[in-house]
């Protein structure tokens, strides 16, 4: 093969993924937008808040690719969500802890929930479908109940300090020799950038990553291979929970607040982001750039539609189709490589008898 | 004047990528007639009966029904031909009643609904006619394997059938059992019904049937002959056939006092097994040869801790081991294990090359923070496609699209990768081309050479011959003999499925 072909063999890939299709969508909504109404362009209401959602939905949707990657599915995202979250209030509100302090305390909490649900999935074998639905209604039950018993108001209002300058500041507060940063940017992109970082390093580099993406890929093939799986299937949740606990920290320092409502946006989310991205449902196959395009375009369209006066329930509706169109396309894409599997068996092996293959 | 039969198949012919598995095979069954048809693994019994009951369609040839010919191109015109048959597959909805599973191909309706009563009684009808007293309530789930063995049958004699076809029926339930299936055959005789028995067991075979068939590699060798012409050992030898195209076997030095590495003494299991004793040196091919359902795979599978041993200890260099896991296995013992399903077990088919191969070696290529680098797992992987010769275009192709051979090697590279001394491989050659089979054997001949301890397990009796240095036959989950390996497929043959058909050698 020479160089050349290689490269136009690289080229035509980066076509072919669902990634790129993406980054025109964006780009040419970007441009639609912008160019009929040029409010959209102003940073501090408009640029700013997308920013901000974007940075807390990508965490949402990579919490959520967490367990797509074994396969399964976290239906309690949003719950483990307001359970982490919960723990960080009351670290502020009734412990007085400072801000890392409590962070790391509600994602202890949000990584136990999810340890919990994998540990139920791995030693029961019941699909993660149903114990993540049955942690969900547990969690819908406790948290609010326990955010009565505890909080003034049903809200934990404390602020550690730091914690208005990670949710609601802009690199407009940093200043050097005179010159601020850009208002349209908002602080938070930081630690979601981060996140994004550490978890493609997981998939990409590491063992641990690897491991997760075969079980994902043939759990009983990862389990003859000496992989263990049961300890692997507890992993993924129990990081799964502790991305939902961290993007319920992000929702809520955005908002001021810790109440038990944070997370109730999350679970819709937090699947259309992977799967537009072309995170395989199946497992076995994950993109942390793909989950943060899904996660953009979604809300763009959001705040695209906003500005034109479209209605919540409209966009509601237009987000359904979203889904559906994702699903669709996660389905026709792995038919596809079904197809091109089983063209190759046909062609180059035999059957023998009581041996259907 | 010429005889009408129930069934006339003529010139069946079959191709499968790769292989012929039927060669111009006919069969005729009388009315009034339980015919035998015999064959080793792989002779092409099942594909003979896939065809008959519309499953496989034959490339060439007719099948004649009651003297008609009749196309039979999907199980229900098989049906509507007056064709049953009890697969040997189970083929039962788990989830469903009895009753149901009985009345599955042809619901009883009322004014469009179910008719609940008569899938009872008709279920009832077909139970009593095996003296079976089953709740036609009863789930699937909560029957013995034997049980549904006979729920199956029950299955096959709902509809009204000129021509039953019998597929191993009696392979998993007991003596007592198989009987009262035997005194409906013989109702069926004599109600003149054809029916078609296929087993393993020859008891049964001279006890019950009339004429016989026997097949072998595609062709039939013997055709519609009556039964008591012939001997036992003479059903045997045409079974296995002489003059085969002999493989050159390397001549192979084994050290006869090199201390075993692993090693099995009285062990008993929970699956089953008891009372099994065997022992592999370093650089030896020990062959486990057995019918399927022996329990071949199954003490593979407790060799790997995935299933218990209950009784008898397991010995890895010289010392008494418990293993709990494949994990444990490889880690701490160095075993391997390439198994039989490769497409559900083996490979990763939607991972590239690379990892497919990688897999075992992680926790060793691992680095501070969990890092594994592409290039070490690139590198190793380049390694064994250039030493097994595996086709692939680059390392990041997937193995899904790789052909059946080449995921082969590559479910067999993960262990070298990981550098086992013990390996267990499983039907190696099952599904895959003629063409690559041969240079499986160098490969497994070579592996042994380089002084790998290879347990192997093959239904393929040739391959077996070919390629162990000793056999042991397995049959019912116990070892039923031991034999050294001359290479003389004839004498071998015949000596391996003595042990089986337990007939005296002669």
């Amino acid at each position: 093969m020479t160089p050349e072909t290689q490269q136009h063999g690289v080229v035509r890939r980066v076509i072919a993924t669902p990634r790129f299709f993406l980054a025109i969508v964006i780009i040419a909504l970007v441009i639609f937008f912008g160019s009929v109404k040029p409010a959209f362009f102003s940073g501090p209401f408009v640029i700013a808040p997308l920013l901000t959602s974007v940075a807390i939905f990508t965490v949402v949707g990579l919490a959520q690719m967490m367990v797509l990657s074994i396969g399964h599915m976290n239906l309690a995202v949003g719950q483990m969500a307001s359970f982490g979250a919960m723990f960080m209030g009351m670290s502020y509100d009734l412990w007085k802890l400072p801000l890392l302090v409590g962070l790391g305390i509600g994602l202890v909490a949000g990584a136990a929930v999810g340890g919990l649900s994998g540990w139920l999935v791995a030693r029961t074998g019941v699909n993660s479908f149903i114990v993540t639905l049955a942690m969900s209604f547990a969690l819908i039950g406790l948290v609010p109940t326990a955010y009565s018993a505890l909080a003034t108001g049903s809200a934990f209002i404390a602020k550690p300090s730091g914690l208005d300058v990670i949710g609601r500041d802009s690199f407009a507060s940093f200043c050097f020799a005179g010159y601020c940063g850009p208002n349209a940017i908002p602080i938070i992109v930081v630690p979601a950038i981060v996140v994004m970082l550490i978890v493609g390093y997981l998939y990409a580099r590491t063992r641990l990553g690897r491991e997760l993406l075969m079980t994902g890929s043939n759990v009983k093939a990862a389990t003859l291979s000496g992989i263990p799986t049961g300890r692997r299937i507890v992993l993924a949740h129990a990081l799964s929970g502790l991305l939902a606990a961290l993007a319920g920290f992000f929702l809520a320092s955005s908002t001021g607040s810790f109440t038990p409502g944070i997370g109730d946006e999350f679970m819709l989310q937090s699947f259309v982001g992977p799967i537009l991205g072309g995170t395989l449902l199946a497992g076995g196959y994950i993109s942390v750039s793909g989950t943060f395009l899904g996660i953009v375009l979604t809300l763009l369209i959001r705040k695209g539609l906003d500005l034109f006066g479209v209605g919540i329930e409209t966009l509601n509706v237009l987000l359904g189709l979203i889904l559906i169109i994702a699903l669709s396309t996660d389905r026709i894409r792995l038919l596809a490589r079904r197809r091109s599997v089983k063209r190759v068996q046909q062609t180059d092996a035999l059957l023998i008898e009581g041996n259907p293959l | 004047m010429t005889e009408t039969y129930a069934l006339e198949a003529t010139h069946l012919t079959k191709s499968f990528p790769g292989v012929k598995a039927l060669d111009r095979v006919s069969l005729r069954l009388k009315p009034g007639e339980v015919h035998a048809l015999l064959g080793e693994n792989g002779a092409g019994k099942s594909t003979l009966i896939k065809i008959l009951t519309g499953v496989h369609r034959a490339d060439d040839g007719t099948i004649a029904i009651d003297g008609r010919d009749r196309e039979i191109s999907s199980p229900i015109e098989a049906m509507a031909a007056g064709i049953g048959v009890v697969h040997q597959e189970r083929n039962v909805v788990p989830e469903f009643t009895v009753g149901e599973n009985i009345v599955l191909s042809r619901m009883p309706r009322r004014a469009g609904r179910v008719d609940w009563n008569t899938v009872r009684s008709e279920a009832k009808r077909c139970l009593a006619l095996l003296d079976l007293s089953i709740d036609p309530d009863t789930p699937m789930t909560r029957l013995s394997a034997a049980q549904t063995q006979l729920v199956e049958i029950a299955r096959g004699l709902y509809t009204e059938t000129n021509v039953l076809l019998l597929d191993e029926p009696t392979a998993s339930i007991s003596a007592n059992e198989a009987d009262r299936l035997f005194t409906v055959v013989r109702r069926l005789r004599e109600q003149g019904k054809a029916v078609l028995f296929v087993s393993h067991k020859l008891e049964e075979v001279f006890a019950h049937c009339d004429t016989v068939s026997v097949l072998r590699d595609g062709k039939a060798v013997l055709e519609s002959s009556p039964l008591h012409s012939h001997s036992r050992d003479e059903i045997v030898d045409i079974m296995v056939g002489r003059a085969l195209a002999a493989l050159e076997v390397p001549d192979r030095v084994i050290d006869d006092s090199a201390p075993a590495v692993l090693e099995m003494r009285g062990v008993a299991t929970s699956v089953g097994h008891h009372d099994v004793s065997l022992a592999v040196r370093s650089g030896e091919i020990l062959g486990l040869y057995g019918l399927v359902g022996a329990g071949r795979t199954e003490l593979a599978r407790s060799i790997l801790g995935l299933d218990r041993i209950t009784a008898g200890s397991l010995e890895v260099r010289g010392s008494a081991v418990t293993i709990r896991s494949v994990r444990q296995a490889l880690q701490d013992h160095r075993i391997g294990y390439v198994t039989e399903n490769r497409k559900e077990e083996g490979v990763f088919l939607g991972q590239s090359v690379a990892r497919n191969i990688a897999v075992t070696v992680w926790a060793k290529l691992e680095r501070a923070l969990g890092f594994v680098s592409t290039k070490s797992e690139r590198s190793l992987g380049a390694t064994f496609v250039g030493d097994l010769d595996i086709r692939v275009s680059s390392q990041s192709q997937l193995v899904g699209e790789l052909s059946g051979g080449n995921q082969q090697k590559v479910s067999l590279a993960k262990w070298l990768a990981a550098k086992t001394e013990i390996l267990i491989i499983d039907e190696p050659t099952v599904g895959i081309d003629v063409r690559t089979k041969r240079s499986f054997y160098d490969l497994i001949w070579r592996l042994a050479d380089e002084g790998l301890a290879i347990l192997l397990i093959s239904s393929d009796l040739a391959e077996m011959v070919t390629l162990a240095d000793r056999i042991a036959v397995m049959d019912q989950f116990a070892i039923t003999g031991e034999l050294d390996n001359t290479h003389d497929y004839d004498s071998m043959s015949q000596s391996i499925i003595r042990l089986i058909h337990g007939t005296q050698v002669a």
